[in-house]
């Protein structure tokens, strides 16, 4: 199906947008809207720009799939992971203001076809599965499901579309060997980003699995939901580690932001909340192994032997 | 074992291997591994088509066979991310831990079932998945293969999702309540679905066949219909019982929902790479059959009448540790001390050597 250009502009990786396309040159000007596209993301700015012109409405499509090849030629996950977030932030801004039919538009791209029966709105469970985000108001356990189908509504479907337009950037193909203009945009997007020392000083062994997972994740700019990032931020301050050092932990998030960070943190410490248990962060997701220390906390009792017995059997199940 | 056990087990493995009926999709996408020792000491391999699968088996039959849940477009290559992964089965692993080498067999009924839940509770009713097949596990447990094409994608976190459902990870039975503004108890309704349905459904019926499990007031007909009557709509306040208190009385029944089998420690589940015994292949520690079992017979199924590899002939064996009374190829045999030297029917001779407990004469 064609919706036409102005919804090719708003939703870039749309069919309807690489059809528009069609055999459109690179030119410069396109390289410099894309990499003004990532910039934004390095930012956080995820305002939508706006586009009156034909030309200018193509050569916007086209910034979009210029920053996706210079984002496959990098390969950096910091890059990647902010320019999927901001994407699909703005997406999320767009369809909060769209008719019901033109959100499904959107969803279809990813296979998310919600259907209305008895008044319910359900999608299959797979396509659920692959696109709800690691919270308990979208586990499985928490929702009703009806023969492979999951109830949802208006809201958690949009949800859902923005969490597939991150998933769908994030997976960027490589682009092995790109016309110049491509590598030199790289080469100078590289040089601009924020020089934020990640102290990672921590060993294998410092702290259970689900922590050193988390920690790793940071590391690698990837991007942690809201209960992750909440239980490192409570289980961190029980250690007695101090807030500075803490926020810095935070610095490798692909959204990261200092204010935001820093009052959080503060929050948690002021209101005093204790570390999670097991049983709740196996609920969040995020148990990765088989301690039986009841909490998180508990591991820095342990001896150091049955700390490695447990690093190895979590290594095993990882690696199969 | 003795080598020469070792080759006359591996011997009738070898005749069983010559006719056994293989139903592997997909074969030539799948991963292969073979053990003799461990269950798997080779892997990497791959086949073509069933018929060279079978010549393999009957020519270098091993004790151990497995193959990968995972389709893959180069099911040999090495290491394994060059076997560029396509999808995999959606697999359950249900077994039982118990103390010494001939415990589990005492509680098989028990993960029957709860495979029978699983299976028709949650892989069916809840995830809507059609052609699954179960077999049992050639030990102590069972296996459930999924090859429903719309599951087949899913990644390792999302089949952790479903691993949890089953298991009630994060379950907080007391989360499905809530007060009106009339101060009304809500609940869920039994024709809901998932959990809030099936915890209407078991509450419902175990106050009706078992009413004082949840409170006296109950036995009354008249207080016990109207109680019930206002649960079907999702209403749980037409009682006497204060609210938190009925609340509380339904905690060990929420703790029976879950199938508490579920083997999640090995991760079996959620890894995209795992490597399964082979259905209707042979189980070289207990020379059980890994058999299939159709849809329907679950409920008639016993793994030790069932699973042994039929034959008329005896064998004769001298036991080398002692072994608890068994139900077996459906009698009992046993108990045995060490030294006891028996004639046994073939399959029940065979069970014991590979269990290491006997050695042929």
């Amino acid at each position: 199906m064609d919706e036409g250009l102005d919804f090719a502009v708003k939703y870039p990786f749309s069919d309807s947008a690489r059809k528009s396309l069609g055999d459109i040159q690179l030119t410069e000007r396109i390289v410099e809207l894309a990499v003004e596209r990532i910039r934004k993301a390095v930012r956080g700015d995820d305002s939508a720009r706006v586009v009156f012109h034909e030309s200018d409405k193509r050569e916007e499509i086209a910034s979009f799939a210029a920053a996706r090849m210079i984002l496959g030629h990098l390969r950096n996950s910091y890059l990647t992971n902010r320019f999927a977030i901001n994407e699909s932030k703005i997406v999320r801004g767009r369809i909060n203001k769209e008719d019901e039919r033109t959100v499904d538009a959107v969803a279809a791209q990813f296979g998310i076809a919600s259907a209305v029966e008895n008044g319910m709105m359900l999608l299959d469970l797979p396509t659920y599965l692959r696109y709800s985000v690691r919270d308990p108001h979208y586990k499985l356990i928490n929702r009703k499901l009806f023969s492979g189908r999951v109830e949802i509504n208006a809201e958690e479907k949009k949800r859902l579309v923005e969490e597939a337009v991150k998933k769908h950037i994030e997976r960027i193909p490589t682009v092995k060997d790109p016309p110049d203009i491509i590598k030199n945009a790289g080469k100078q997007l590289v040089a601009e980003i924020p020089k934020t020392e990640v102290r990672m000083t921590v060993k294998a062994g410092d702290h259970p699995p689900c922590v050193m997972r988390l920690l790793e994740s940071l590391k690698n700019h990837e991007n942690l939901p809201h209960h992750a990032r909440w239980f490192l931020a409570a289980y961190t301050l029980a250690i007695g580690m101090g807030e500075d050092d803490i926020v810095k932990l935070f610095a490798g998030a692909p959204d990261f932001s200092e204010k935001i960070t820093r009052y959080q943190v503060s929050h948690i410490k002021k209101k005093g909340y204790s570390v999670p248990s097991c049983a709740t962060v196996m609920s969040y997701g995020l148990c990765c192994a088989v301690c039986r220390i009841g909490s998180p906390i508990n591991w820095h009792t342990l001896e150091k032997g049955r700390k490695d017995a447990i690093n190895a059997e979590a290594d095993n199940a990882a690696k199969g | 074992m003795q080598p020469r056990d070792r080759q006359a087990l591996l011997k009738l493995f070898a005749a069983y291997y010559e006719t056994a009926d293989f139903r592997i999709p997909g074969l030539e996408q799948r991963e292969f591994g073979i053990g003799n020792i461990r269950k798997i000491e080779a892997r990497h391999l791959n086949f073509p088509n069933l018929q060279s699968f079978r010549g393999y088996l009957t020519n270098n039959t091993p004790f151990f066979v497995s193959h990968s849940t995972a389709y893959y477009e180069f099911p040999g290559a090495t290491p394994i991310q060059k076997k560029a992964w396509k999808g995999a089965d959606l697999v359950f692993d249900l077994d039982i831990h118990a103390e010494g080498k001939y415990g589990p067999y005492a509680l098989l009924g028990q993960v029957k079932a709860d495979l029978q839940r699983l299976v028709k509770d949650f892989i069916i009713n809840d995830f809507g998945c059609r052609d699954v097949l179960v077999a049992f596990s050639g030990n102590r447990g069972y296996h459930v293969h999924v090859r429903d094409k719309a599951f087949l994608p899913l990644g390792g976190e999302e089949r952790r999702e479903l691993v949890d459902y089953v298991m009630g990870n994060g379950l907080n039975y007391r989360d499905f309540f809530s007060y009106s503004d009339k101060k009304q108890l809500l609940g869920p309704r039994p024709d809901e679905g998932g959990y809030r349905g099936r915890f209407a459904r078991a509450a419902m019926e175990l106050i009706n066949s078992k009413p004082t499990a949840v409170s006296r007031v109950f036995s009354k007909e008249k207080e016990r219909g109207f109680f019930l009557g206002g649960v079907r709509q999702g209403n749980w306040s037409k009682t006497s019982l204060k609210f938190d208190d009925l609340v509380g009385r339904l905690s060990p029944l929420a703790a029976t929902l879950p199938v508490g089998s579920v083997n999640t420690d090995a991760g079996v589940t959620q890894d995209l790479s795992k490597l399964i015994r082979v259905p209707n292949s042979i189980h070289g520690e207990t020379g059980l059959i890994a058999k299939i079992i159709e849809p329907g017979e679950v409920d008639r199924f016993e793994p030790l009448r069932d699973a042994l590899v039929r034959s008329s002939e005896r064998m004769k064996v001298r036991f080398v540790e002692g072994v608890p009374s068994l139900e077996l190829g459906g009698e009992t045999v046993g108990p045995f001390k060490t030294g006891d030297e028996k004639e046994l029917p073939r399959p029940v001779a065979v069970f014991f050597v590979a269990k290491e407990s006997a050695t042929l004469l």
